[in-house]
């Protein structure tokens, strides 16, 4: 290639350069952005959290308020999509935001508060109640009491329980 | 808008504190003709007394850490950080490594441990980010484009008759375990 074929070739080119920010960008076809949790169909279950590579989703118990806190920080995630695939009720979803820049660490949050059921003999909380109504629901009516026991009262019960039969 | 005096144009310092390369790659990917940050007026530089910005990749690691001090330091007032990539965020897939400090989070309060406030932070989440949520992040910096992040917070109002059907139930369950174990406290 000579010189002016060069020069010709350079000319003909057009812009390659994207006018991005000012105007807005496809993302290809399977692209993994941001992870949006659905409030309505999560359970707190917790599988997301268990799958979580570098712990960005986090599952903790407020045992005061009896709230079960599902809570994602953004700026961790690696976008892996494990979350995704297991969770059961197909609740957190990959979106295709990309954009997520941020002034504050606190923007970068998502939280999911979720009520709890109370033990009946104890009265602490020990898990949400949509789980619980989706278990309760499956059960025989003669064993959904001991459904409304913390696993701890639980296992008291099923111990005086089997103490007794042996009586 | 971040502030004032970075509307016009900044200049960066790209500080690689233990990355793996991935976003120093989209970092690049950024700055070539294809993306082109340099009609934003940004413009990388070889000395962060240079700079007005960093561009902070990586988790931070513990051989890095006094480096990254110095390097902060070099740049004069008023500075910025970009932190780029989760690495660089929040530790990512490190950050509960003994080798690395994990994310400008725990930098920050090294830093406010020895005296220094810690400067103005950009925060771009990403394993790597797309160089246009770099650009985007530099264009927002210029006050060209507003940050489309929120904290999202919900709160579970169930409804009353769960809330009663759960009560009835575990009334009955009290009343059944007190008729089976009667004279023993269960506790």
């Amino acid at each position: 290639m000579g010189r002016t074929d060069l020069f010709s070739k350079a000319l003909s080119t057009k812009v390659v350069t994207k006018k991005y920010p000012f105007e807005p960008v496809e993302v290809p076809e399977g692209f993994r952005g941001k992870p949006i949790i659905d409030p309505d169909l999560c359970t707190g279950c917790g599988a997301c959290a268990n799958a979580c590579p570098p712990n960005a989703i986090s599952i903790e118990d407020d045992l005061e308020n009896s709230f079960r806190i599902v809570k994602i920080y953004i700026g961790r995630c690696i976008f892996c999509g494990r979350c995704q695939d297991v969770c059961p009720y197909q609740a957190i979803k990959l979106s295709r935001e990309f954009e997520l820049v941020a002034r504050d660490r606190e923007d970068l949050v998502q939280v999911v508060k979720l009520a709890m059921v109370r033990c009946s003999l104890c009265g602490k909380p020990f898990t949400t109640i949509r789980l619980f109504m989706k278990v309760i629901n499956e059960l025989p009516p003669e064993s959904r009491a001991l459904a409304t026991l913390c696993p701890s009262c639980k296992a008291k019960v099923s111990a005086y329980g089997t103490s007794f039969a042996r009586r | 808008m971040v502030s004032i005096p970075h509307r016009k144009s900044i200049w960066v310092f790209h500080l690689n504190s233990g990355a793996c390369n991935a976003c120093d790659i989209e970092i690049i990917d950024a700055i070539t003709p294809y993306h082109d940050v340099e009609r934003l007026g940004v413009k990388l530089v070889g000395s962060p007394r240079h700079a007005d910005a960093i561009l902070l990749t990586g988790p931070i690691t513990i051989e890095a850490l006094p480096k990254v001090v110095r390097a902060i330091l070099a740049v004069p007032e008023p500075k910025i950080v970009i932190a780029i990539g989760s690495c660089a965020c929040g530790g990512g897939i490190w950050r509960d490594s003994y080798a690395v400090l994990g994310g400008v989070d725990r930098l920050y309060t090294y830093l406010r441990e020895h005296g220094i406030e810690p400067p103005i932070t950009i925060y771009i989440p990403g394993c790597p980010p797309k160089p246009e949520a770099i650009v985007y992040a530099l264009a927002m910096v210029r006050g060209l484009v507003e940050q489309k992040q929120k904290k999202i917070e919900y709160i579970e109002k169930p409804s009353i008759e769960v809330v009663e059907y759960i009560e009835k139930l575990s009334k009955e369950a009290k009343k059944d375990l007190e008729k089976f174990f009667k004279g023993i406290e269960v506790r």
